[in-house]
């Protein structure tokens, strides 16, 4: 990519890359914020759940069923369960526990080490790519640019499940259990809501919606390996600058990151990689709790 | 009373025997100094393996500073490892030309050594003191986090080679030159040599630390690391202390950095990058947090289970999964690490011997079962240890 000073070389495609980017970052970074928001668990293996995502819906059009909706909810429904089980077979028992938070991330930290060795073993070291599906395997021209229909398909996707969690959070009897929750659990604990099962039943959503981006995102990258260290590094970044726990900041950090990743090489040489941690370091200075509050504000 | 007389028996017995007929510390320390110089002796492999133990030990002590001690836990000291890494390579590579017009050929690679040492520990200070100033003022998963953005800085920064100064992705290349002393000549970067140079840093440093754990200056870390709320109301200023703390955790950090870049001959990106910060913290949670040697045994079973799972074609190339499991298992059921489960282990085998001595083969054997059965009851349940009683 060329550096360029003037910002009359950001065009229209660039904005589309970027947002793109950023919808598909959305679909881990929410999932991560949903977790942290009601659990107070940072969870490191986030990144490697939405790789799992991804090689699952590969497996699925690649070699089982040639349908790619189907894949898609194959992957983020087997990443969701694999999140069940290790909620309630790990990170449950150190909910009481003092310092209990640094705890949890080192045990989703050993979960990130597991499941890269478990996917190396089941898949191998070698990327996979796999295709749009037929229906959306077209171009789209717009001012002059062409974009493929998948590309904006995952915007949309993107921007659906935004508008469709707020509503759940915020119109359904489950979400207003959740914002209960977040806020005190002690107190929705004694008016009888059932805490364990609603924490599980949120760390399903968190990695459901981990695995629904990866397989979302599979037909635009390669799947590697080395793909949920990358991401999950993306996806903290996100949570930091839209404040941790707020689904709205997920979504502005998201597409911030992206136009970012999009954008700022032509500024800087290396400003797709640099940018976004100098923005995470001014951020958790100037504002810890990100530039939006809680979950559901 | 033991039928058995194995090799661990008579180690214990043997050490038993020497602190009641009086053996202090400094003997101790003797006998352990024999057994590094005959180490040296050994197969070249083993010799660099022991090297890279002692590194990486270093590494997870230093670290174990801010984590064990502070309770802050630094997800990005991979930065002041590559720091000091960098440090050294770039002192190497821009001082060695003029090195030997100044002080002479024969000592010039010892000299530009520790040039590039002192380099590299005072380009580690100059990243540490500004970015663990700015870091303390956050706690919890919010220090780890900036931790963890402030070394991708530096790493992206790396990668990006400022000025030519490190060489982008290749990394900066480090050759050790020959050294002649009244005549002899040494191979700085030849194994054996090496092994002795790097413990020749690394034991001093270990004693380092360990001064400053139990000087009042450690005392009030733990202070802080039990109630920084009650450090706080006894007058104590909590954030220089974790400032101060994170300097001279990152200072320790950049030395094995230092010795780092001249056993791998290269100061590479990679050890700036957050999965070489996930190394201290994997040493020091398998090694035990609580104790002042955790992350040395942690660090001795990294690299020889590592080793040891080498051995085996199959496994080889999935070693990482081990360490994941070991670190999930250590933290929900062990939470002392190896060390205290070292120490637990002793004093279970102790009451089963007396157990023994009481009743025989039966009544052991019912202990074990009885004292396994409760350990097992108890998983999954509340805190335990040291660190549980801070709310």
């Amino acid at each position: 990519m060329e550096p360029s000073t003037t910002l009359a070389f950001v065009g229209l495609a660039d904005v589309v890359i970027g947002l793109s980017l950023g919808s598909r970052l959305f679909l881990i970074a929410v999932g991560l914020s949903l977790i942290f928001g009601v659990l107070g668990v940072l969870n490191f293996a986030h990144g490697a759940f939405y790789m799992i995502g991804a090689y699952v819906a590969l497996t699925v059009t690649n070699q089982l069923i040639d349908n790619f909706w189907i894949a898609v909810v194959a992957g983020a429904l087997a990443v969701g369960l694999i999140g069940v089980l290790i909620e309630v077979g790990t990170i449950r028992p150190l909910y009481e526990r003092a310092e209990g938070e640094l705890d949890q991330l080192i045990v989703t930290f050993g979960f990130v080490l597991v499941i890269h060795e478990a996917v190396r073993f089941v898949w191998g070291s070698q990327p996979y790519s796999m295709d749009a599906p037929a229906s959306l395997a077209f171009s789209v021209s717009i001012a002059g640019s062409t974009f493929s229909a998948y590309r904006l398909f995952v915007i949309g996707a993107a921007f659906v499940v935004m508008a469709g969690l707020w509503l759940f959070v915020t119109k359904t009897y489950f979400g207003s259990l959740v914002r209960g929750t977040s806020s005190d659990r002690e107190m929705a604990s004694m008016l009888g809501v059932d805490v364990p099962r609603l924490y599980t039943a949120v760390f399903f959503l968190g990695s459901f919606l981990a695995g629904l981006g990866g397989a979302l995102s599979a037909p635009l990258q390669s799947t590697s390996p080395a793909l949920g260290d990358q991401v999950i590094i993306d996806a903290f970044i996100i949570v930091v600058i839209g404040g941790l726990g707020s689904m709205f900041g997920a979504f502005v950090g998201a597409m911030l990151v992206g136009l970012m990743q999009a954008i700022g090489p032509q500024f800087i040489a290396a400003g797709h990689i640099a940018i976004p941690f100098v923005a995470m370091v001014i951020v958790l200075l100037l504002r810890p709790e990100g530039l939006f509050g809680g979950i559901g504000e | 009373m033991s039928t058995r007389d194995g090799i661990a028996d008579r180690i214990g017995t043997f050490g038993h025997e020497a602190v009641r007929n009086g053996w202090t510390t400094e003997r101790f320390a003797v006998l352990g100094l024999i057994g590094l110089v005959l180490l040296a002796f050994g197969p070249s492999f083993q010799v660099y393996l022991f090297t890279e133990f002692m590194i990486v030990a270093l590494f997870a002590l230093a670290f174990n500073l801010l984590y064990g001690y502070t309770g802050l836990l630094s997800f990005g000291h991979a930065m002041f490892f590559a720091g000091g890494s960098y440090g050294m390579a770039m002192v190497l590579r821009d001082v060695t030309p003029y090195a030997a017009e100044v002080v002479g050929s024969g000592i010039a690679p010892l000299v530009t050594f520790g040039l590039g040492a002192v380099g590299g520990v005072v380009l580690v200070l100059l990243i540490a003191v500004p970015v663990g100033w700015l870091s303390v003022r956050l706690e919890e998963i919010y220090f780890a986090l900036i931790t963890l953005a402030f070394g991708m800085l530096v790493y992206s920064i790396i990668i990006q080679n400022p000025g030519g100064l490190t060489n982008g992705t290749d990394g900066v290349i480090v050759t050790l030159g020959i050294t002649e002393v009244a005549g002899a000549e040494f191979r700085l970067g030849e194994r054996r040599t090496y092994y002795f140079l790097t413990a020749a840093v690394v034991l001093p440093s270990i004693y380092a630390i360990w001064r400053v754990v139990t000087s009042p200056f450690g005392t009030v870390c733990k202070a802080i690391r039990e109630s920084p709320d009650r450090a706080a109301a006894l007058g104590i200023d909590v954030t220089y202390h974790r400032w101060m703390t994170f300097v001279v955790s990152a200072a320790f950090v950049g030395v094995a950095g230092v010795l780092m870049a001249g056993l791998a001959n290269v100061a590479s990106p990679y050890h700036a990058h957050w999965t070489t910060s996930a190394i201290p913290v994997v040493a020091t949670v398998i090694g035990g947090a609580t104790f002042f040697a955790g992350p040395i045994v942690g660090a001795f079973v990294f690299l020889y289970v590592r080793w040891g799972i080498s051995r085996f074609p199959a496994l080889e190339a999935h070693w990482e999964l081990f360490f994941g499991l070991m670190l999930i298992g250590v933290v929900l059921y062990f939470k002392q690490g190896a060390a205290g489960g070292l120490l637990m282990l002793r004093g279970w085998l102790f009451e089963v011997r007396a157990a023994y001595d009481r009743g025989g083969t039966d009544a052991a054997l019912t202990y074990a079962k009885e004292s396994t059965s409760t350990r097992l009851g108890r998983i999954g349940g509340s805190s335990d240890g040291k660190r549980g009683d801070r709310e």
